[in-house]
Order: structure tokens, then C-alpha cells, then sequence
């Protein structure tokens, strides 16, 4: 059971916001769209909710087996959080929430004490009881949040889609937010597909991470496959800082350049020479600010500058001085031709 | 002031902040500002009321009384009721279609809108005449069915429609779109059909905009003068508006008498003014500036 797009494209002029896309989040998951802006994420989340439609004739939006593709908005039960949040200005918190079932037609909208006990566990669950009878003007960035997810739970959406949920909040909040969102889908395991551009975010909060790319699905895996197994140069690029490398081209076996990419973390550094991969390089600048150290180095032979993390002890017990020379040894490293630019 | 001993800058310079001007100069703007609201409005609006009451109490009301007033009045009334809703409606749909929707030539469906604020209404009523007056395109087939526009009510509610179009959309047009769609999507998608997002969401947003272009709209449908005076033909008791009403009795040497109408006229506008004083403060209130959240 699952809700699935399969072969989705859609143009705004001429431009591909998506590129013959298919996915498939699996019942109760929590996937992240992880991609730069422009790459074509909410127009893939609008799409599943009915406020776009796909231009090409075999695109197909299946919820449990259901084809919704052509079914207006309001038939098919989704539930929306939107970047700026979109609460009914000229209704209060509990309105706000109620809104979903209100609009129910006759026959199926619950009874007034129904709905009245369904907000209230609503607003429980997103912990904003005292604050039922504000209206979203009068509460916080992180709370209008929160109303909002409350909001699109309340109709027992078949998939939960936010978009950017925590993009237009301070970091501490995001942070806050993030966690809290975690254990609510574990908690209530509604199938859930939410947009960022923020690749930490996606790691630490979802089940897969499928990394989007001017209209195409770069890689879909868990956190862990995709952050040590990128498929891709842009995947690896996106993901984090990387040092890059112009490639040794290895005895003329490779025909077109490629790249080697290095994370700063996996670079060791030590002032004797040890295994093989070892380069010489000098220390430029140093920087022990925080719970890890930053250090700038040069290679010596290319002169191509990189950094590398180190914790504090390794920093304490090296003690690098500006323009000394040491021995690097590079691990983890992933090599892609240079098909394309970033 | 790191030496005021040596720099003795003259104290009433001083006290200026840097975008205030000397004392002098702003009492000399506010003054020029309130001589001439007096001049241009102030005057004219008491020359009103006292011409009203130059013969007395007792003329003022028999002008009032007389049948062709009260039938003006009648028609006045007529004209608005029915150009009101129509225009509301009209506005709100129009309103609705360019701030929520793209299609092309949107941008000459708002210029047109914009038209009858462009055009003079004598024009406005022109237009009329040539189409459905006895020379006009329509004039012959109307006569043979025996159905009056020009020279009859329904010609003076047409021109009075065209003149007053732009007022309720004008003032919706830009509330809608800076309101965005958002809320209209998170409706649809919370199961809301398009007439339920549209009662439920849109039109409690926009209620206090759409009120003040009512006021605005009922204001000009009552008081248009050049637009009516061109299809009415004048035919007193009959096709007379108040202001065309009023334009006869002080050609007819009757100046209390059209002061009297034209006091009905101006007292609806000072109502209108403290209506729309009440309606921006209200929404005002209603809707504070959206606090801005940092990205």
C-alpha cells in the first residue's frame, strides 16, 4: 500500500519544473524532497495535491491504488502545510483546525460535539491548547505552524505533504520543530511527503531522502545510503562540504576528466607519511572555534586549496602551525567525471 | 553635541529633528491647507444648507413635498437599488477572475475596467443613445417591440451602471491580490467545494473592501449627473434623477428650491463619508499588517 506518481512531467513555459518523475512512498513512511530551489519540489507536492496537473497523458497520482490524477483538490483528501502556513486570517485557532470537517457535505460531516472533541485533541496533540481562541495573528511563526499541520490532520489525510514546514523559522525553532515533527509521525504514522532544501533537515527527520535535480529524481535511499553511497557528483555536492580534486587520470584508463571528491571530515592529517594515498600539503590557516577544528590547507603539488575537520582532541594533539608542511592521507574517496558543472 | 561652547547653533534651529522643517514653515503649510479646504469645501457645503433654508423652513419642505421632488427622489432610490447589487456582483466576480486566476488578456480585461473612470460621462451616456436611441443600431427593432431604453428608466439605470462599474472592483482588485491565493488552495484541498472556499474564505476577507466600494459605488450611482442628464430626456415626474431634478428648479429661478434637493444630495454624502471613515478604521482593525517572519 502506498501513495505513488508515476512518470510525471510539468512545464511552466518552457521551462521543466518536472521531468518524467515517479516515486513511491510506501504507507506510513516519512519522505523528504531534498533539492536547491527551482529543482521542482512543491510543484511535485501541488501536483499530488490537485492544485496542479501534469501535462503529459501517461502521468498517473495513485493513492492506495486509487488513480486520483485528474481529481480536483477537494476530492482527495490530502493534507497540505504550506510554506507561509496559509491560515484563515478572519478565523481563530480552533476554527482554523475545524475548517476540514466543517466543509464536509451533510451526510458525512460529524456532529458539532464531534468535531468540537476532534479539535481538542488536535490541539493537544500539537500542544497549543491555551491557544484555541487566537486568531494567527496573535501567535508565533512556530505555533502558526503547528496550527497549520493540526489543520490538515484534522480531515485523516491519506498523505500529510509540507512544504518547506520549517523554512520561515528561526533556527533554534526549526531545530525545536524538527524533533517534534519526528515524534509525531511516529506517534500518529500518517504517510508523509514534506519539501526542504535544507539537506541536514531531510537527514535527520526522514525514512528516504529522494534528492531532486532541475525536474528529475537524482537518488532515493535512506539517510545513510545516500550521504555514503551518492550516486551522483551533485548528490555528493549537495549533501555537505566537499573538498574536490582535479582526478589522476589513472595510466590512461579514463578518457574523459573526472573530479575526486573527499568530505573534510575523511581527511586525516599527521606530520609523518602513513599509507598510501598520502599528499604533502601546508597549513594555511587554522580555526578551533566551536566542537570541531577547521583547518585550511594547500596541496603542495597542485596547489589546490581544501579543508579538513578535525576533532579537538586530533587538533590538540597536532598543534599546526600556519605555514608548516604535513602529510594528508585522503579516505572515502568518490570519483565522477565532469559530465556536467554544478 | 560635542561643543556647545563654542557652537552656538540658534535654539530653535536646534530642536528641529532632520525631517522637520522650522515651526513657522509647518504652520504655514497646515494653514494654506486648511484655507483651502475651507474655500473649496467647507463654504460651499453651509452655502448649501443656507440656500436650502433662504425662503424658510416652510419653502424647504414644500419643495420636499412637491410630487416631481418626491418622484425624483423615487427615482434616485430606483436607480440605486437595482445599480448597487448588479455592480457588486459584477465587481466581486471581476475582482475574483484577475486576482485569482491567469488567462490571457488579463491585463486588458483590468484596463477595461478602468474605462468609465477614463471616459466622460456625457460620453458614457452618448454611448447609449447611439446604440439603442430611435437613430441608433437597435432603435427601430426597440420601437417596433414598443420597448423604451433612451428617454425611459431603464436607459438612465443603464448609464448609471456603466459609470459606476470600476468603483467595487477597483477596490477589490488589489486586496485580493495582495491576500494571495494561499488560503483559497489550503481550503480546496481541506475538501472545501469552490462556492464553500468562496463564502467561507474569500468573502470574509474581503467584506470590508467590498463594503467601502459599496459606499463608494451608492454614492455615484445617486449623484451622477452628465451620464443620466444625456439618455433621461428630462421629463419631469418621470425620468428626472435628483440631480437632474435639482438642475431644473434652478433654471427654473427656484435657487432655494435646488438648494433644498441639492441638501438631500449633500447630507447623503457627508453619510457616506462618516461610513467610509467607520469602514477603513474597522477593517483596519481587522486585518493588521501580517507580522513579517525572517526567512
Amino acid at each position: 500500500m502506498s501513495v505513488e506518481v508515476r512518470n510525471i512531467t510539468k512545464k511552466f513555459g518552457k521551462f521543466a519544473a518536472l521531468d518524467d518523475v515517479s516515486l513511491k512512498i510506501n504507507s506510513g513512511e516519512l519522505i523528504a524532497l531534498l533539492g536547491p530551489s527551482g529543482s521542482g519540489k512543491t510543484t511535485l507536492l501541488r501536483i499530488i495535491a490537485g492544485l496542479e496537473f501534469p501535462d503529459n497523458a501517461g502521468a498517473q497520482v495513485l493513492f492506495y491504488g486509487e488513480d486520483v490524477t485528474g481529481a480536483p483538490a477537494h476530492k482527495r483528501r490530502a493534507g497540505f502545510a504550506f510554506q507561509h502556513y496559509a491560515l484563515f486570517r478572519h478565523l481563530d485557532v480552533f476554527e482554523n483546525i475545524a475548517f476540514g470537517l466543517r466543509v464536509r457535505p451533510f451526510l458525512t460531516r460529524p456532529r458539532e460535539s464531534e468535531i468540537r472533541e476532534r479539535v481538542e485533541k488536535l490541539l493537544k496533540l500539537v500542544q497549543l491548547e491555551s491557544l484555541a481562541k487566537r486568531f494567527p495573528s496573535q501567535i508565533s511563526g512556530g505555533q502558526r505552524q503547528r496550527v497549520a499541520l493540526a489543520r490538515a490532520l484534522a480531515v485523516e489525510p491519506r498523505v500529510l505533504l509540507l512544504d518547506e514546514p520549517f523554512g520561515a523559522l528561526d533556527a533554534k525553532v526549526r531545530k525545536d520543530l524538527r524533533q517534534w515533527l519526528r515524534q509525531l509521525h511516529k506517534e500518529i504514522h500518517v504517510t508523509t511527503l514534506f519539501v526542504t532544501h535544507d539537506q541536514e533537515e531531510a537527514l535527520e527527520v526522514a525514512d528516504r531522502v529522494a534528492i531532486l535535480r532541475g525536474g528529475r529524481i537524482e537518488q532515493i535511499g535512506t539517510p545513510a545510503e545516500i550521504y555514503d553511497h551518492p550516486a551522483t557528483r551533485f548528490v555528493h555536492d549537495f549533501l555537505g562540504n566537499v573538498n574536490s580534486f582535479a582526478a589522476p587520470r589513472i595510466a590512461g584508463e579514463q578518457s574523459v576528466s573526472s573530479t575526486a571528491f573527499v568530505r573534510p571530515h575523511d581527511i586525516r592529517v599527521a606530520r609523518d607519511p602513513a599509507g598510501e594515498a598520502t599528499l604533502k600539503a601546508r597549513v594555511k590557516r587554522s580555526n578551533a572555534v566551536g566542537p570541531v577544528a577547521n583547518l585550511e590547507l594547500e596541496r603542495l603539488d597542485t596547489g589546490e586549496p581544501f579543508t579538513v575537520q578535525l576533532s579537538k582532541e586530533q587538533f590538540r594533539e597536532l598543534r599546526p602551525q600556519p605555514g608548516e608542511e604535513v602529510f594528508v592521507e585522503l579516505q572515502n574517496v568518490k570519483i565522477f567525471p565532469d559530465d556536467y558543472s554544478i | 553635541m560635542q561643543a556647545p561652547s563654542t557652537f552656538h547653533a540658534p535654539r530653535r534651529v536646534r530642536r528641529c529633528g532632520p525631517t522637520t522643517e522650522p515651526l513657522f514653515v509647518r504652520w504655514l503649510l497646515i494653514a494654506a491647507a486648511l484655507v483651502f479646504l475651507g474655500l473649496f469645501l467647507v463654504v460651499p457645503l453651509i452655502a448649501v444648507f443656507a440656500g436650502a433654508f433662504a425662503k424658510g423652513v416652510g419653502h424647504y419642505f414644500h419643495t420636499l413635498a412637491d410630487p416631481m421632488t418626491v418622484s425624483a427622489i423615487k427615482l434616485t432610490l430606483l436607480t440605486a437599488a437595482i445599480v448597487v447589487p448588479l455592480n457588486c456582483v459584477f465587481g466581486v466576480v471581476a475582482a475574483w477572475a484577475i486576482a485569482k486566476f491567469d488567462f490571457p488578456f488579463k491585463n486588458i480585461l483590468t484596463t477595461l475596467i478602468d474605462l468609465p473612470f477614463a471616459v466622460s460621462p456625457v460620453i458614457a451616456g452618448l454611448i447609449y443613445v447611439l446604440v439603442f436611441g430611435a437613430q441608433g443600431w437597435f432603435g427601430p427593432w426597440l420601437i417596433a417591440h414598443n420597448i423604451r431604453i433612451i428617454f425611459a428608466v431603464p436607459g438612465i439605470v443603464l448609464a448609471t451602471l456603466f459609470v459606476t462599474f470600476p468603483f467595487v472592483a477597483r477596490e477589490l482588485i488589489p486586496l485580493m491580490q495582495a491576500q494571495g491565493r494561499t488560503e483559497e488552495e489550503a481550503a480546496r484541498v481541506l475538501g472545501a467545494s469552490g462556492w464553500q472556499t468562496f463564502w467561507r474564505v474569500t468573502l470574509p476577507n474581503i467584506k470590508w473592501g467590498l463594503l467601502y466600494g459599496v459606499i463608494l459605488c451608492n454614492a455615484r450611482a445617486m449623484g451622477e449627473f452628465g451620464a443620466v442628464s444625456v439618455v433621461s430626456g428630462h421629463i419631469q415626474g418621470v425620468t428626472d434623477t435628483m440631480p437632474l431634478h435639482i438642475e431644473v428648479l434652478y433654471q427654473g429661478y427656484d435657487s432655494a428650491g435646488a438648494f433644498a434637493v441639492a441638501s438631500l444630495l449633500a447630507f447623503l454624502a457627508l453619510v457616506t463619508i462618516a461610513l467610509k471613515a467607520w469602514v477603513e478604521g474597522k477593517g483596519a482593525a481587522l486585518h493588521p499588517p501580517e507580522e513579517k517572519i525572517s526567512a
